[in-house]
């Protein structure tokens, strides 16, 4: 053993895989995360051979979770083929769980302290978890502890019949009440983004979705599951014309300047997916492919609380701190995958990094970082045609960008994944 | 400045107790406008030599409000503790105007420092400035909480008493009033029906325009109204500081009916926050207030 530190040393993107992302209440209704987390692990052992294997961790996490999933990962990984010696723990940070714990496993690599490493994310709302109301458990609670007949009946005596109604989990911010869709509206209106540029977005996606799986693009990055081998999401023959005569979902109060959709927003999903990391020397001794480095990550936050910034406009905050950490500009990528939770997220954030006002009293830039080349923009199709199970969105990203970075053989790729609490992680990957 | 009476009492009224003296002092009240004229305060003021704090009712409060529960009083639930002693000077006999259908028109709070809920706290409250208002007759109801040495809270409640003059009827006074115009909301609130009963069993405020539309009937109102202190504890749930003092004022417009979906935007200012609420359908505004977070080196009473 060393008694001086190592060097920091690149972790390497070796290869993803996920099942088909499906709309919730359709195929994977009866699903639970466990069982799709493990069927997204088995098919990424199966391809990169890794049975017995005892890898440094595999760390991932899911949105909406069971109380009785307290160690989701863990049990997933006791369920495939991984040698059992396998360290893993759960993370839980919104639709940006799957980016973290990717990036933080990347770091372990770095440092040296792992060799290799899963990450990844899984979600479902068919399988939601549903508690009883706080008055039941509250009453439920007092009534553990009551050591005797009288302070229980007494608790019991508590229980009204509203109680008895559960709580399903909803999409709402805690603080504010409104949801996630409501708060984007906000955000698409002050960026003045308008419907046709929304539904433009939507069917560049789906166009996009559509001629990768064309080319087999996802032949080796998604394995199928209950009887499902493409994303039930991609409407192929989409139209501007159809999109066009959806209704608003979100914004209602807005009345005619509503923008946002059902088909330019994600629609709620269910799904997996994993990725796995290693050291030059895993991948080298593994005999395993080499698609990209996982460069550097970047988390940021805002007050959307107070109305100081939009709910989902954190990532604009991480990419300039990201940039300037390691002397890029935003032109300096020939892949850009900006999560699609609305294509008014990603537009309203393209709009910010133009936006000189936003750049110097915001970010504090002199400059504002600029446009990007639009065709360089999530070419292969992101969560608007794919969907967006939340936490499995972050390995879909990293798996399909690494592959792409890998294909062309050179250049970079920049991530950015927005989430609910005003939060966001990006990150960069280089082609190798 | 006439000097006050002190009246102490030995503990606080139940504002049951005081609503029910109320629907008396209002039949009471009904005089001919020729023998108010000549009415005025009461020049006293009534103590509260120990206002008692029940750590589960500031829990309940703090859940209700949506609030982390502290071991400090939130502003709003400190209002909540010293309104029965407010309320005891607004139904005293000599006490000019009439109590109930009273209109809550605004609060100014300075909460000047951190209050620990083991706070040895007393309180006195008097009414004062009764004034002439276009649509009738304005009072401040002053309270102060200490911890015996120092101010530690003061409140001023602005009521109006709609329709009743104290002079002559004054002319025909129309203010221009710039119509409202909703800001973009940053949240957005649903009031449940059963809004007035939870935060009156969390304060003990069984005031009947708030519990249900059969008792806000009953008083004239088409539905139960969301309570101003409701909507003020929500607005300030979070946005205060926990360490320092600061001020904070709320001017209440329209009633919110129940159930009711409020839209509310928060903005933040150089020295704190403003906010106000407007109903989601009515359109109609509801609230507006600030907290304003400036350092303070010291309180006055008066």
């Amino acid at each position: 053993m060393s008694d001086t530190q190592q060097p920091i040393r690149p972790a390497v993107v070796i290869g993803g895989n996920r099942i088909p992302f499906a709309r919730s209440n359709g195929p994977y209704s009866k699903a639970s995360n466990q069982d799709m987390l493990t069927a997204a692990l088995d098919g990424l052992v199966a391809r990169f051979g890794l049975q017995g294997q005892r890898l440094g961790g595999v760390a991932a996490g899911a949105v909406l979770k069971h109380s009785k999933d307290f160690n989701l990962v863990r049990e997933s990984v006791l369920g495939t083929s991984l040698s059992a010696q396998t360290p893993a723990y759960d993370v839980q940070m919104a639709c940006a769980t799957g980016m973290e714990a990717i990036g933080s496993l990347a770091n372990k690599i770095k440092l040296g302290q792992i060799d290799s490493a899963i990450g990844g994310g899984v979600d479902t709302t068919s399988d939601a978890p549903i508690a009883v109301s706080e008055g039941l458990r509250s009453v439920l609670m007092d009534l553990s502890r009551a050591r005797s007949t009288s302070p229980k009946l007494k608790a019991i005596s508590r229980i009204r019949p509203r109680d008895l109604a559960p709580n399903a989990p909803g999409t709402g911010e805690p603080r504010t009440g409104l949801s996630m869709g409501d708060h984007q509206a906000i955000t698409t209106k002050a960026w003045k983004i308008s419907r046709e540029a929304q539904d433009e977005l939507a069917l560049a996606s789906h166009k996009n979705l559509a001629a990768a799986y064309e080319r087999n693009f996802f032949d080796d990055l998604i394995t199928p599951f209950a009887g499902v081998s493409k994303d039930t999401n991609l409407r192929a023959d989409s139209t501007i014309e159809k999109l066009a005569s959806l209704k608003p979902a979100f914004g209602k109060n807005l009345g005619a300047e509503a923008t946002m959709t059902a088909g330019n927003s994600t629609p709620l999903t269910d799904g997996a997916s994993a990725v796995l990391l290693g050291s030059e020397d895993y991948a080298r001794e593994h005999d395993l492919p080499m698609l990209a480095n996982f460069v550097d990550f970047e988390a940021a936050a805002v007050d959307f609380v107070h109305g100081a910034d939009g709910l989902l406009m954190a990532p604009a905050y991480a990419v300039a701190r990201m940039l300037k950490r390691n002397n890029l500009t935003l032109q300096d990528f020939d892949f850009y995958e900006i999560h699609e939770a609305f294509a008014g997220t990603v537009l309203s954030t393209l709009a910010a990094w133009d936006d000189p006002e936003f750049c110097k009293n915001k970010l504090g830039l002199e400059a504002p970082l600029g446009a990007i080349d639009r065709s360089k923009l999530n070419v292969n199709g992101s969560s608007l045609a794919a969907g967006h199970p939340f936490a499995a969105t972050g390995g879909r990203l990293v798996a399909t960008l690494a592959k792409m970075l890998h294909e062309k053989g050179s250049g970079r790729g920049l991530i950015s994944v927005c989430a609910a609490g005003g939060q966001g992680v990006v990150a960069i990957l280089e082609a190798r | 400045m006439i000097a006050r009476t002190r009246v102490v009492l030995d503990a606080a009224p139940s504002l049951g107790s005081l609503y029910a003296k109320a629907t008396g002092a209002r039949l009471r009240q009904m005089l001919p406008d020729a023998k108010r004229e000549a009415l005025d305060l009461p020049h006293v003021e009534h103590q509260l030599a120990h206002v008692p704090v029940d750590p589960a009712k500031l829990v309940a409060y703090q859940r209700l409000m949506g609030d982390t529960v502290r071991d400090t009083l939130p502003s709003v639930f400190v209002h909540g503790l010293v309104f029965p002693l407010a309320m005891s000077v607004m139904v005293r006999d000599d006490f000019p105007l009439p109590l109930l259908g009273m209109v809550h028109l605004s609060n100014q709070v300075n909460h000047v420092a951190s209050i620990p809920v083991d706070a040895t706290l007393g309180a006195i409250a008097w009414a004062e400035s009764m004034r002439g208002h276009r649509a009738g007759t304005a009072v401040d109801v002053i309270v102060e909480v200490t911890d015996g040495t120092r101010v530690l809270w003061r409140g001023v409640s602005t009521y109006l008493a709609r329709g009743v003059w104290l002079g002559s009827k004054p002319g025909s006074q129309t203010e221009a009033r710039t119509p409202f115009v909703a800001p973009a909301r940053t949240g957005s609130w649903k009031l449940a029906a059963d809004t007035g009963r939870a935060y009156a069993a969390v304060m003990g405020d069984y005031n009947p325009i708030h519990l249900s539309a059969f008792s806000a009937k009953a008083l004239g109102l088409q539905r139960a109204i969301a309570h101003g202190m409701y909507m003020a504890g929500r607005a300030l749930a979070g946005a205060t500081p926990q360490s320092t003092g600061y001020d904070w004022e709320i001017e209440f417009a329209t009633p919110a009916f129940l159930p009711s979906s409020v839209d509310v935007a928060f903005e933040d200012k150089a020295d704190g926050m403003s906010f106000s609420g407007w109903g989601a359908r009515s359109g109609k505004p509801h609230f507006s207030g600030s907290i304003t977070v400036a350092p303070r080196t010291s309180a006055s009473g008066e």
